[in-house]
């Protein structure tokens, strides 16, 4: 019965081991990056309370200096905004023309390699990237509504766009030019070069407030990171961070299948103790007979424990065995869904097999040492 | 391997013997190694009781049982171990054979104890052949008559290398020819060992030489 409790508990235990691993395969290893996973944007939440106070939404330097301090975040990266009117129209037919605004962020940010993404003081062409939710949008919202033509990626990037800059005094025309698309920011860029020029030119300050900062994480997800934004009143695209909760609940559900798998432990080993005693006390005459003709207590011990410990190592096997199987069945099904896992065990589960078998091996050579000696 | 009892008094028996005089009781005794001991005690007197403090599986006695110089308390439970597998034997009054186990398997169990056997299969075998329980050695013990177990008892204390050889009424049911065949088994053993024996008894015998007599 008790080799029974012993495997359950082994099992138990060795498959919350090895979900842990995999989880942390899942989320951090090379093969399962995901790209817009990477990059938050944060902003400061607009409260009813703050509405009118633009200053009290923007992040100050020390703001942003407890953010670079944060474990999970490997960068930040100041957005700046452009603090000037910005009109765009599409050329020709297209009839589209809209008020926009830009921003910018730090080169390293920009997920979209591009040469082109060079401007110098006197080009009168702005590279621009825009959003993929923002293709999408048009071509699946407005552009059916308004009975305009669909574009493709290919043919925006074609197109100049009519840019018209301007402040209460001046207004002059550029040409922009879609350079590309993002997923990782929600936002209309232009080169950081641009912006700082055009802000000085139009709007009179090099240095615009900071309203967004975009920071590179290894993981979105990471609850004291979602703690951390809670705590000091940021948001962020909230449907990166939602992976959160769940992940917060799967690892909870994990551990709860690891303490229980600890506490069936722990009863195993004492009914294995007890089922020593046992033993050692039905044959005690025997026992002591032995021990009058001479045996000497190793002898005895040895025996004992040679009629268990082979037992407990065959349900260790097993055990692994068992784990090993589910493992393998368990990254044959994630491959399907394209999340890469080992198929064997990690070595988190193997050191946890080795340190039950020994904590058994021990609480059972310490009972028939205990038990044996006891009346002699 | 040096025996020696100093002042030995066993605690239930405290009154009645400080009433008479003993021979072994309460007073100093040197058993010299390879003499064979005669104590004669009657019925009573603790017999069993000094082949048990002797062969320390009792304690309850006042006064001391020497080894080699050290007390019986001074020994820890492996050498208490190896002395009883390497220098002293003993066959009980009441035998105390595994009643689970063959006649052979009782022997057996003492003579495989030690990771080199003193005794050969054969040697066994002879041994029963002398003593007549050839024929019953395959059977359960519990099968057996007193007097073939008792055999059976002797023939396991002799399995062992020993230089001591305790013994508490050996020959009770055993026939005179058994008895002398027995004797003389036992004489041979200690000879080749070079060994001693206490050997306890009601009477007066003759059944080997002794060098030293002594009353309880």
């Amino acid at each position: 019965m008790a080799s029974i409790g012993l495997g359950i508990a082994m099992v138990l235990i060795l498959i919350a081991l090895q979900a842990n691993t995999d989880f942390n395969q899942l989320l951090y290893s090379d093969k399962n990056q995901n790209e817009t996973a990477d990059f938050l944007v944060i902003n400061k939440k607009v409260t009813n309370s703050m509405m009118g106070q633009p200053e009290k939404s923007v992040f100050s330097p020390t703001d942003i200096e407890n953010v670079r301090k944060q474990p999970f975040v490997q960068a930040v990266g100041l957005i700046t905004s452009s603090q000037f009117k910005v009109v765009a129209q599409a050329p020709g037919e297209l009839h589209f023309a809209t008020d926009m605004f830009f921003e910018a962020v730090p080169d390293s940010f920009i997920d979209v390699k591009e040469d082109d993404w060079k401007w110098n003081p006197g080009d009168r062409t702005i590279p621009i990237i825009l959003p993929n939710d923002f293709l999408n949008l048009y071509n699946f919202g407005f552009s059916l509504s308004q009975n305009l033509p669909q574009i493709s990626q290919e043919t925006v990037k074609a197109l100049p766009l009519q840019v018209v800059i301007s402040n209460n005094l001046v207004s002059e025309t550029y040409t922009g030019h879609i350079v590309g698309f993002s997923d990782r920011i929600s936002s209309f860029l232009v080169p950081a070069t641009f912006m700082n020029w055009a802000n000085e030119k139009y709007a009179g300050t090099t240095t615009a407030a900071t309203s967004r900062i975009v920071i590179k994480t290894a993981d979105p997800s990471n609850p004291a990171l979602v703690k951390f934004l809670d705590d000091n009143g940021y948001t962020a695209n909230q449907d990166k961070l939602k992976f959160s909760k769940t992940r917060v609940i799967v690892q909870t559900i994990v551990s709860v299948i690891g303490f229980f798998g600890l506490i069936l432990l722990l009863f195993a080993l004492l009914v294995f103790s007890m089922f020593i005693q046992l033993v050692i006390a039905s044959c005690r005459k025997e026992i002591q007979l032995l021990v009058t003709l001479g045996t000497a207590p190793r002898q005895l011990q040895r025996y004992l424990l040679k009629q268990f410990v082979p037992l407990y190592f065959i349900i260790g096997i097993l055990s692994l065995v068992l784990v090993t199987i589910l493992q393998y069945f368990a990254a044959g099904l994630l491959a399907k869904h394209d999340m890469v896992v080992n198929p064997l065990p990690g070595i988190g589960t193997i050191i946890g097999t080795v340190l039950i078998l020994v904590l058994v091996y021990i609480v059972n050579v310490s009972t028939v040492r205990r038990y044996i000696l006891q009346d002699q | 391997m040096q025996i020696q009892l100093d002042h030995l008094l066993p605690v239930p028996l405290k009154d009645k013997i400080l009433q008479r005089k003993s021979g072994i009781w309460n007073e100093n005794i040197q058993f010299n190694p390879g003499s064979f001991v005669k104590i004669k005690a009657p019925s009573g007197t603790g017999k069993t009781t000094l082949v048990h403090y002797l062969y320390h599986i009792r304690y309850d006695y006042t006064g001391s049982v020497l080894i080699d110089g050290k007390p019986w308390s001074g020994y820890n439970r492996n050498e208490t171990a190896s002395l009883r597998q390497q220098k002293i034997s003993v066959i009980f009054q009441d035998l105390r054979l595994f009643e689970q186990l063959t006649a052979l398997e009782n022997i057996e169990l003492k003579r495989v104890m030690n990771s080199q056997p003193y005794c050969t299969v054969e040697k066994v075998q002879e041994m029963a052949a002398r003593l007549n329980v050839t024929h019953v050695l395959n059977q359960s013990s519990k099968t057996l008559s007193y007097g073939e177990r008792q055999r059976i008892a002797i023939i396991r204390a002799l399995v062992q290398p020993f230089e001591w050889l305790f013994m508490d009424e050996p020959f009770s049911h055993l026939d005179e020819d058994n008895t002398s065949r027995a004797a003389a088994l036992i004489a041979e053993e200690c000879k080749t060992r070079n060994a001693g024996f206490i050997l306890t008894d009601l009477d007066h015998d003759q059944h080997f030489d002794y060098d030293v007599l002594y009353q309880l």
